[in-house]
């Protein structure tokens, strides 16, 4: 299932590259999609809002 | 409560939080990777090129070695291999090659050199026309794989215009009077290169050759013609 | 420095000294950069004497240097007017700031008359560190972050005092990141890995990602000034902006580590993080753009005099907007990726990428900061372009984007015969230097250097009478 390593080392972001951008999507994912529970958590803070 | 009407995307905070976050964490990545990296390219010892392991920046006992740029077939690009080709293009770590009339470099001699060397790229200002890695100015050729020029090897027209007769002596020759041996209108300048430092100097040379640059650069020194073609201006 | 000053506060006093030095310092870089270029064309020039090394090295050098006392006159003239308050430890920043003036002299004067010494480490603590960019000797190191941490309290302390504004916490926190990462660049290795590697966190942190943050914060403050944009919404951009730049700008450090013995996943984490780093570029266009088109509208509406309150600043902002985008996004990401890097790294390319960016990105800012410090100081209610004004625009812009261009072929060209077909020996580099394309691009970029140059001589003209202009006085 796991892409053989090719570099000298093997390490744990190496291990994410499964193809294509797969490691560089995962870490922009890891970045972004946490934004989504800052825009409701906003949104639920301005409805409260008077 | 009844719901409002309200407009996250032009909300300052939501804004700022996002901004701290994308910040905070990307620079705690960041962190992570140095980690990670430092310890891939944290240089090796002799011990490791007797266990036969390849490191991605090597002991500085790589001068009492042969070194080639070969390419290798797991990696898919060149890479330094020292000590003879496994015929993949994986170091064997065994065939020796004289420096300066010696291949028996202690790990301290070998680090005193390279540390010298170092130094003197440095105090000499390399870095401001020279590349290294890459990086630097582009007024004169890049070092990287500068060791493995054929221009410098037997034969080659660099080491047969300082009349010596093995590489390391032709390059640190060149280096303490690069204005007896123009290769070009653009000579390099005379900066007071002691012999002593010349040795380091070359030895620093030889190790940044060893050091794997993921293919950089592609296919150096591979062409005839980039290497006998040349004149001067 | 005169005595006939409109500026309210000492801090403001300060911060056009800075500027002072900084265009000095902006006068040798460009002298500096004109022998370099003339050594591509007559090697003979100065051999042996100021050699290709140490021009180049002054010349970016000092540029470095004056875009952080340009930067740090910035924060001094502003603290006042976000804060509200006079900057508290003014006297120590006086002081600072001889201290630093006095430091950076001796550095100069070093770099010309002793340039290099022998391979000890005396030399790297008094006379050279050697490594592109910061050269500064370890002593000037040290007293460099000794200043910055006096320039650092000073402004902390001033703003706790005074009024918090968003854009001063961009710049405190911003200031703090870009003062700790020069520590990453003061240390000595065996390791030339290991040594590019904490030099990038300097180098590219700094210019892609603190100094960035910088320009969009004094753009913002500007954007207030100059225009009198609505603060909450210059302030929201602003947090997207910061969001974005560093979103895209810490990890694209990445770029750098393709090719100096760094693990093969950076190719792919440089490769993504770096090609998004023009779109926060590109936001700060349109956002600039769309701030001047709508409070212009409003005024319009209501009748007003639609003109901005400082003509030469707002031209000087708009080419930020559009240079930022053009030399660090366009001609950053043309040599981004790894594929096309393997064979630009290392080529006139980047310095092609490097004279767009650091002219794009930041002079032109710093030049409005600049001419709204001459407005300041004879408290001109609205300064109005001149022709030195205008000539300098034209000519700095054209110069510049004349080198761009120039180097750029001359990058290609190393691209296709250096690296592409000759496989990048020592010879292969000098057949590629020799062939026509890269001679009359060098001509090319001496000529466009000349022309920056005159450009920069009606800058000065116009920053020292601008005042004295009829339409001008008040």
């Amino acid at each position: 299932m796991f892409e053989s390593f090719t570099d000298v080392n093997h390490s744990f972001f190496g291990l994410l590259n499964q193809g294509p951008l797969t490691l560089t999507l995962f870490l922009h994912a890891v970045i972004v999609l946490p934004m989504f529970w800052i825009y409701f958590q906003e949104k639920k803070r301005l409805e409260s809002e008077n | 409560m009844s719901r409002k009407k309200v407009s996250v995307w032009s909300d300052n905070r939501f804004w700022q939080r996002s901004a701290i976050w994308v910040t905070g964490f990307a620079s705690l990545l960041l962190i992570w990777l140095t980690f990670d990296t430092m310890g891939q390219i944290s240089m090796g010892n002799q011990k490791d090129i007797d266990n036969h392991i390849t490191k991605r920046v090597p002991s500085a006992t790589v001068i009492n070695y042969e070194v080639e740029y070969n390419m290798n077939q797991n990696r898919g690009h060149e890479v330094p291999v020292i000590g003879g080709d496994d015929g993949k293009g994986n170091s064997l770590f065994k065939v020796k090659e004289k420096f300066f009339g010696r291949d028996d470099y202690t790990q301290k001699e070998a680090n005193a050199l390279l540390h010298l060397g170092k130094l003197a790229s440095q105090a000499k200002n390399c870095m401001d026309c020279h590349t290294l890695l890459g990086n630097g100015a582009y007024y004169a050729p890049d070092l990287t794989k500068a060791w493995l020029d054929p221009a410098w090897g037997k034969n080659g027209p660099m080491q047969a215009m300082t009349g010596k007769n093995t590489k390391e002596e032709a390059m640190a020759e060149f280096l303490q009077h690069p204005g007896k041996y123009p290769t070009h209108a653009r000579m390099m300048p005379n900066l007071g290169i002691t012999p002593k430092e010349a040795i380091g100097l070359v030895a620093f040379l030889k190790h940044m050759s060893t050091i794997d640059t993921n293919g950089f650069p592609r296919g150096f020194g591979k062409i005839k013609e980039g290497v006998v073609y040349a004149k001067s201006k | 420095m005169q005595s006939q000053s409109n500026f309210k506060y000492e801090s403001q006093k300060l911060g056009s000294w800075y500027f002072t030095v900084a265009m000095i310092l902006f006068g040798a870089q460009l002298v500096l950069g004109l022998v370099a270029a003339i050594q591509f064309i007559y090697p003979s020039f100065l051999y042996d004497i100021l050699d290709f090394s140490i021009a180049r090295m002054i010349h970016i050098n000092a540029l470095v240097v004056w875009m952080l006392y340009a930067m740090i006159g910035s924060v001094y003239y502003l603290l006042p007017d976000e804060t509200g308050i006079e900057t508290v430890g003014i006297g120590i920043g006086k002081l600072l700031f001889w201290v630093l003036t006095l430091a950076v002299t001796v550095v100069i004067l070093v770099f010309v008359f002793i340039q290099v010494g022998p391979a000890t480490q005396a030399t790297i603590w008094l006379i050279t560190e050697g490594r592109e960019y910061i050269e500064a000797p370890r002593w000037a190191d040290i007293g460099i972050v000794v200043v910055v941490v006096g320039f650092l309290i000073n402004t902390f302390l001033t703003a706790m005092k005074g009024r918090r504004t968003g854009i001063m916490t961009v710049i405190l926190s911003d200031m703090i990141a870009l003062a700790g990462l020069y520590l990453a660049g003061m240390y000595f290795t065996d390791n030339i890995s290991m040594d590019q590697y904490w030099w990038w966190w300097v180098i590219h942190l700094w210019v892609e990602a603190t100094w960035e943050v910088m320009v969009g914060a004094l753009a913002a403050y500007a954007l207030i000034k100059i225009v009198g944009a609505k603060r909450e919404i210059v302030e929201m951009w602003l947090w997207i902006e910061v969001a974005m730049l560093f979103g895209s700008g810490i990890l694209g450090l990445g770029h750098h580590y393709f090719w100096i013995g760094t693990p093969e996943y950076w190719w792919e984490i440089g490769a993504l993080f770096s090609s998004l780093e023009p779109l926060p570029l590109i936001g700060m266009f349109i956002h600039v753009l769309y701030d001047w088109g709508k409070e212009k509208g409003i005024k319009e509406g209501s009748g007003e005099d639609t003109t901005s309150n400082n003509t030469p600043a707002l031209i000087w902002l708009i080419s930020n907007g559009f240079g930022n985008f053009l030399g660090a996004g366009v001609w950053g990401f043309f040599h981004t990726l790894p594929q096309v890097n393997i064979y630009t790294h290392g080529t006139q390319f980047t310095a092609a990428h490097g004279h767009l960016a650091f002219f794009g990105a930041y002079a032109t800012i710093l030049i409005a900061m600049f001419y709204m410090a001459v407005q300041g100081k004879y408290g001109i209610k609205k300064l109005r372009a001149t022709f030195a004004s205008k000539m300098a625009i034209f000519l700095i812009s054209f110069g510049v984007l004349g080198m761009g261009v120039a180097l750029t072929i001359a990058g290609y060209e190393q691209v296709l015969i250096a690296r592409a077909q000759l496989g990048a020996t020592w010879n292969a580099f000098f057949v590629a230097q020799n062939q026509m394309w890269m001679s009359q691009a060098m001509d090319w970029r001496l000529i466009m250097g000349i022309v920056t140059t005159v450009g920069f001589v009606y800058l000065v003209k116009d920053l020292l009478t601008i005042s004295k202009n009829p339409e001008n006085v008040n």
